[in-house]
């Protein structure tokens, strides 16, 4: 046991070294998730604002031109103009001047004064999902409430008490991230794509590498076993991969603004479980790989890929298809982005994160175990 | 006295190709065994069976009295290994891969500082400790390797080609390094395809597809070759061999540094003067020698290919045409 510690630290002592002689590690382990924090960041952003929107009055009565100037006060719209024919919304939408169009048909002022059903249209360029997305649903959300204050004008006139008249209206509120701030909805879902990203490759390297320069075989031949040999060459990466962590961490809080609500420990245990999963995958490649270069490319597809897709960092794992959900499991990553975002946003702790920290766990010595049986295996 | 290695029917085959067939063999302790043979003949797999990398197809192997391949690790504890590779970490300075090393074998620190420096002082590196091993010269690296193999001060040592690209000078230096250590007792087990190195050897063994072709001391060796070696100096050596190879009564002709070596076989030395006039070669000396390692193993070659030739029907990995062995250093 003693034989075996001292031959682990050798190991490890050993991977320091290479660690700290060679920039490229240090900058990729250091730097580029920095950067690659600051530019997915900037880059992917989900918040809509200012969209292009024309507006069309066949009314033009007092009551259209109050309902279109709600429009005009709105952050949300931009309004770049207002056209006389339907031809020229096409035109604007083909230039791309304006994604959202609003066209109050003759007869709206008359309809409501009759109290009757007021139609108005509002046209949607779905070319960009995001924005078309949102500007429907403000639209709604618009005519919905300028429909109410119409309908008690209506009632009032009528002498009837606008409150029996009833009426639901839902009344939205974002809970979490009031603002609807993307960075806070990004921010803590990217830093474990990116942390993912660093560490699958720098592992799924690190044995394969020891092969190509011949050193391997020097090692086969003492008394060190492969599984002392991966541990070895692992635990220098968990302590990178953890620091990777916390530097991305504050450049979330510093950088990004993104609060740190909930309990900092429960995402130190989540991220040195999330670590270990990220490094068994890494090994499992490097168990397998035939090269330095086989290594990097498993290990990029590995973890970009289903970083991005199957975690829940851009796209809700609810709306992904059923299939992808339950691949979505065989990727720590989804686990993580829960832990993240719910102690980062929801100010969680480990009284409702403990299925994902388990799942991690679990992850994690399988992974490892699974690693270690591959490559003890491995007929070299 | 006990032997260092003794092997019996050791068989390795990877799938239908047999890489090592049914050799025995028996290294005893202090001596320097010769493990000679082309390249792709089997003695890496032999190596690496007898470190217990990888385990036989059948067959027993007795390393420093364990069984290879049931108790490796005893093994692995006690030998030392070396290849062509060098295996040194190339971004760590002389000292850190010595202490990698002795980290790896378990060394206290005192039998550490005293290995370290009696290392240091044969691989003549005092005073360069801390050097990048990257920045040595092949010479300096092949010494620093052989320090870090012995480290642990290992019973039995494995050489796989260790002055494969190494210059004539820092070869000479290292056998002598190595005729120190077989003194202080340890044994070495050495491949090699330069055969003026198996001439160090107090013992060889040549293996050649697999199988074993010969074993004994250089002189047992020698003594195999029982017809007339010419030794001829010409000024057209291609030509000359394309002439002697016509003839099929010369059993075979090679070249050996920059002379022809011609077994004559069942012709005699005045009809090759003969032919090679004939063939237009003009010849500027030749005299009977006394066979060298390399005319025996060229001979037992030739003989195991006429007789795989002759089996190419039903073991069709007999036919794999060989490499000859190499003659003398590349830089010579």
């Amino acid at each position: 046991m003693r034989e075996a510690l001292r031959r682990i630290s050798a190991i490890a002592s050993k991977e320091f070294i290479h660690i700290r002689r060679d920039p490229r590690i240090m900058i990729a382990v250091l730097v580029m998730p920095t950067i690659q924090l600051l530019l997915f960041a900037y880059a992917i952003s989900f918040d809509v604002s200012d969209v292009p929107t024309v507006l069309l009055d066949g009314d033009r009565t007092t009551a259209s031109r109050e309902y279109l100037a709600a429009y005009e006060q709105s952050d949300f719209f931009n309004v770049v103009g207002h056209v006389e024919s339907q031809k020229a919304i096409d035109d604007a939408f083909d230039r791309s001047s304006a994604r959202i169009a609003v066209m109050v048909r003759p007869g709206f002022g008359e309809a409501l004064a009759r109290g009757e059903k007021a139609s108005v249209a509002v046209l949607v360029d779905g070319s960009e999902p995001n924005s078309a997305q949102l500007g429907q649903a403000y639209a709604t959300a618009l005519n919905q409430a300028l429909g109410r204050e119409l309908t008690f004008e209506y009632l009032e006139r009528q002498a009837i008490d606008p409150t029996r008249a009833g009426g639901i209206t839902p009344f939205i509120r974002t809970w979490y991230n009031p603002e609807r701030r993307s960075a806070d909805f990004l921010v803590p879902g990217l830093m474990v794509v990116v942390i993912m990203i660093v560490t699958v490759q720098q592992t799924a390297v690190t044995l394969v590498k020891e092969k190509e320069q011949g050193t391997f075989e020097q090692i086969i031949v003492s008394p060190i076993r492969r599984g002392e040999l991966m541990l070895g060459k692992v635990s220098p990466w968990v302590l990178l991969g953890v620091i990777d962590m916390l530097v991305v961490t504050l450049v979330a809080i510093f950088l990004f603004g993104v609060p740190l609500r909930g309990d900092v420990l429960t995402l130190g245990v989540g991220t040195f479980l999330f670590v270990l999963c990220s490094l068994g995958i890494g090994l499992l490649v490097s168990a397998r790989a035939s090269s330095v270069e086989v290594a990097n490319l498993v290990a990029l597809l590995i973890s970009f890929l289903p970083g991005f897709m199957l975690s829940g960092f851009a796209f809700p794992l609810h709306s992904i298809p059923r299939f992808l959900q339950v691949v979505s499991y065989a990727f720590p990553g989804r686990y993580m982005v829960t832990i993240t975002r719910t102690v980062f946003l929801k100010g969680g702790s480990f009284s409702i994160l403990w299925p994902e920290i388990g799942a991690l766990a679990l992850y994690a010595v399988v992974s490892l175990t699974l690693a270690s049986v591959l490559y003890s295996r491995r007929p070299d | 006295m006990e032997s260092a290695i003794q092997l019996k029917a050791l068989t390795k085959r990877f799938g239908s190709f047999t890489a090592v067939d049914a050799v025995d063999l028996d290294v005893r302790r202090g001596e320097i065994f010769g493990f000679l043979g082309p390249n792709g003949s089997g003695k890496t797999t032999t190596i690496r069976m007898l470190c217990g990398v990888i385990a036989p197809t059948s067959g027993q192997a007795t390393v420093l009295g364990h069984d290879a391949i049931k108790d490796p690790e005893a093994v692995r504890r006690r030998i030392g290994y070396m290849s062509q590779k060098f295996s040194l970490f190339e971004d760590l300075t002389v000292d850190e891969n010595l202490r990698f090393y002795a980290g790896v074998y378990d060394l206290t620190d005192e039998k550490f500082a005293a290995r370290r420096e009696y290392i240091l002082r044969m691989a003549d590196l005092v005073g360069r400790e801390g050097e990048l091993t990257a920045n040595l010269s092949v010479g300096w690296k092949q010494r620093l390797a052989l320090g870090c193999a012995t480290i642990h001060e290992p019973e039995l040592i494995f050489l796989d080609e260790p002055t494969s690209g190494v210059d004539p000078t820092a070869r000479r230096h290292f056998w002598e390094l190595l005729y120190e250590l077989a003194d202080s007792g340890v044994t070495l087990f050495v491949t090699t395809h330069y055969m003026d190195e198996a001439a160090h050897c107090s013992r060889l063994a040549f293996i050649y597809n697999g199988r074993l072709a010969a074993c004994g001391t250089p002189g047992e060796i020698r003594a195999l070759m029982t017809e007339t070696v010419l030794e001829v100096d010409v000024d057209d050596a291609e030509a000359a061999l394309l002439a002697l190879e016509r003839v099929s009564e010369i059993r075979e002709a090679y070249m050996s540094g920059a002379v022809l070596h011609v077994n004559v076989g069942a012709s005699s030395p005045a009809s090759v003067v003969e032919l090679l006039a004939a063939a237009g070669v003009t010849v500027r000396g030749i005299e009977v020698v006394d066979p060298t390692i390399e005319d025996v193993f060229v001979h037992l070659v030739t003989q195991q290919r006429a007789a795989g030739e002759t089996l190419a029907a039903t073991a069709p990995e007999a036919v794999a045409v060989p490499n000859p062995p190499v003659s003398g250093s590349p830089d010579a």
